[in-house]
């Protein structure tokens, strides 16, 4: 309903020109202002009227469908309590009052349920003699169109903040957006490769693929990280990324594409840096492994000689060279026994290190354990050792490795015993995804500050004429348990015997 | 060293009487580049008193050579051929190979004395023909008691012949 403005009816409102448009179709006075009232109730544009102190006078449905009011809760009240701006609604009526017309003038007004919609207010004053009587606000709703602008400019801030070259060109391949990313990737500005070419970016021996990717898009396929060789401004060879996809109109015609390219030069070199120094650390592991074993084999042969002329020597003129001199003889023949024991050891050790892995098979342990018993048969029956064992697993390791794990921690338990015979018990125990075997002595013992560099190759605790060996035994199986993926350590106090624990993975 | 080294091994002093096939010196070919194991093979054989002609070859080309030179010629095939593996020029399985493809010597005891304890080496030894795989020993007392392993492989070989 409107109001009763002091100007009198709204029949009055249009001048006489638009008046006379009208008239055809009109009939009396009175008729004509209820359906004037009546095409301005229901326009489908929010219209109001504000009075000098912005009081709203009158507002249309349009109006308070926009906001969700009903006429109560609006009408009468103050527009400055709809807009969310104080400053925009004193900056519009300030200017209204000084005779000013608002076109496109843009506002946020707070909608009953909280939201908020982005308006553009086209408004001027009604006047008698100068008088304001109200104004005559037409109130558009261009929400809509400012969040696909507001979306669009994310968009576009994306695109443009992007690390990434983003470029856009169409089926001939001509460039169409070139963003920062693009400049800075390629060195080029927009002004120098919008309108261009896209091959311009190609190095002669990679020219071949542009038509090759035109083609792609043109039948709606994508290119999606594909590593190629572009060129920058000042004649770079840059390795990029690719991902084409073609752009579409709103018909779904394909009319460009959109393409990503991603500087991967730094990565590319620094893959190919770590591939050959992990090449380079595999020939070094193979080169040690095959000098270890081949060290071993070659010193062996003159070490041969060595040992056995000096029995021959012994043999043909012992008793003739003195004491002193048999003394001597019996110093080389120990010494080169113990050299090949050491190569032996050494040569173990490199063969582990060698063998590939994974083993095939599961075996049993405990039949192992009995060929490993049976190897040091001749140290058992000499000290009295008993040895026990508990039920042991079937488990995935080579033979070979596992009977060199039992027979050099029982042959140390053995080696090592303290003063009364050795008492030896061997287990094994399931531990989540692994089994942890134990062998425990009642030996002489580990001082702990000793405990990991037992495990060093050629490591002793102890002079070889005190207790024999090479040193070799623990480092042989800490190597067969590290290739397990597994773990070895032991637990000892001197004087309290020795618990090896060793792990292998279920 | 030459390429050919030849020592008569008698331990008695009279000379055998060299008509009677059964006294008949044994004929032995050593091919052995490492000196000091031709050596040991000598004291191995003398101190088990084995009567034989002992030819000694450093490389495996000229062993072959010596070899294939056997069916030209009126020489005979040695009793027993031992044969290193790891030789200069050809390898000690090239040479037991053109032994077990020469006519004159099908019947030649052959033993590997290598110092290669892999199993590939030794069966594959066995297979292309050696009669035995030994290890060169370490010992002393090892290496002089294959003096008498070798006596028996030649005893085997005039047991057979007759």
């Amino acid at each position: 309903m409107l109001p009763h403005a002091k100007s009198g009816s709204l029949a009055s409102l249009p001048d006489d020109e638009s008046a006379h448009n009208v008239a055809p179709a009109l009939g009396t006075l009175e008729q004509r202002e209820k359906e004037l009232a009546d095409f301005i109730e229901n326009a489908a544009v929010a219209l109001h009227w504000v009075g000098e102190d912005g009081t709203i006078l009158w507002a249309n449905r349009a109006e308070m469908t926009l906001l969700g009011y009903t006429p109560a809760e609006y009408i009468g009240h103050n527009i400055a309590e709809y807009h969310v701006d104080a400053a925009v609604i004193e900056d519009i009526l300030c200017r209204l009052k000084t005779n000013q017309k608002l076109e496109g003038c843009q506002a946020r007004l707070r909608c009953k349920d909280g939201s908020i919609r982005y308006v553009s207010i086209n408004s001027s004053v009604y006047r008698e003699e100068g008088r304001f009587v109200h104004t005559r606000c037409v109130t558009l709703d261009i929400t809509e169109q400012k969040k696909s602008i507001e979306v669009f400019e994310r968009l576009a801030a994306i695109v443009e903040s992007s690390d990434d070259a983003i470029l856009s060109k169409d089926l001939n391949g001509i460039i169409r957006s070139w963003n920062r990313g693009a400049q800075r990737i390629f060195g080029y500005t927009p002004q120098e490769t919008v309108g261009r070419h896209i091959s311009m970016l190609a190095p002669p021996e990679h020219a071949d693929e542009i038509p090759d990717i035109l083609t792609r898009i043109a039948r709606g396929e994508r290119v999606d990280h594909y590593e190629t060789k572009r060129k920058t401004k000042n004649g770079k060879i840059l390795t990029i990324s690719l991902t084409v996809s073609p752009i579409r109109d709103a018909t779904g015609t394909i009319v460009g594409a959109s393409k990503v390219a991603r500087d991967v030069t730094q990565r590319v070199q620094q893959e190919q840096a770590l591939q050959e120094a992990n090449a380079a650390l595999q020939r070094a592991n193979s080169d040690l492994q095959h000098f270890a074993y081949s060290a071993s084999h070659d010193l062996q042969e003159p070490l041969r000689m060595v040992a056995v002329y000096s029995e021959l020597l012994q043999k043909r003129f012992g008793g003739k060279l003195g004491e002193t001199g048999d003394e001597y003889i019996g110093h080389t023949v120990r010494g080169a026994l113990r050299m090949e024991a050491l190569l032996a050891d050494l040569r173990t050790y490199a063969q582990v290190s060698a063998t590939e892995y994974e083993p095939k098979e599961d075996l049993e342990a405990s039949d192992v354990l009995k060929k490993a018993l049976a190897n040091l048969e001749g140290s058992i029956n000499e000290t009295g050792a008993q040895i026990t064992s508990t039920d042991l697993p079937r488990i995935r390791i080579y033979e070979f490795q596992l009977e060199q794990l039992f027979q050099n921690l029982i042959g140390n338990a053995i080696r090592y015993r303290g003063g009364s015979p050795p008492r030896i018990h061997v287990a094994a125990v399931r531990q989540d995804r692994e089994w942890v075997f134990s062998v425990q002595d009642n030996g002489i013992g580990i001082d702990p500050q000793y405990k990991e560099q037992v495990f060093g190759i050629f490591k002793r605790l102890h002079s070889s004429a005190q207790y024999p060996g090479t040193g070799m035994g623990l480092a042989i199986c800490q190597r067969i348990i590290e290739r397990l993926g597994g773990r070895i350590w032991v637990e000892s106090e001197l004087g309290r015997g020795s618990t090896f624990f060793f792990t292998v993975p279920c | 060293m030459a390429a050919v080294q030849r020592f008569s091994l008698r331990s008695r002093a009279e000379k055998a009487n060299e008509n009677d096939p059964k006294l008949k010196p044994y004929s032995i070919l050593l091919i052995e580049d490492n000196i000091a194991d031709v050596g040991l093979v000598r004291e191995a054989l003398m101190e088990h008193n084995v009567e034989a002609d002992l030819v000694v070859i450093s490389d495996g080309d000229y062993a072959i050579q010596f070899i294939d030179n056997l069916d030209g010629q009126a020489g005979e095939c040695p009793d027993l051929v031992i044969l290193d593996l790891n030789l200069p020029k050809r390898p000690g399985r090239d040479v037991l190979e053109s032994i077990r493809k020469n006519s004159k010597c099908q019947e030649a005891r052959v033993a590997i004395l290598s110092s290669s304890d892999a199993a590939e080496d030794k069966a594959d030894a066995l297979k292309l023909g050696a009669h035995h795989y030994v290890r060169k020993p370490l010992r002393l007392a090892e290496f002089l008691d294959l003096g008498g392993f070798f006596k028996q492989m030649l005893a085997a070989s005039r047991t057979k012949d007759a």
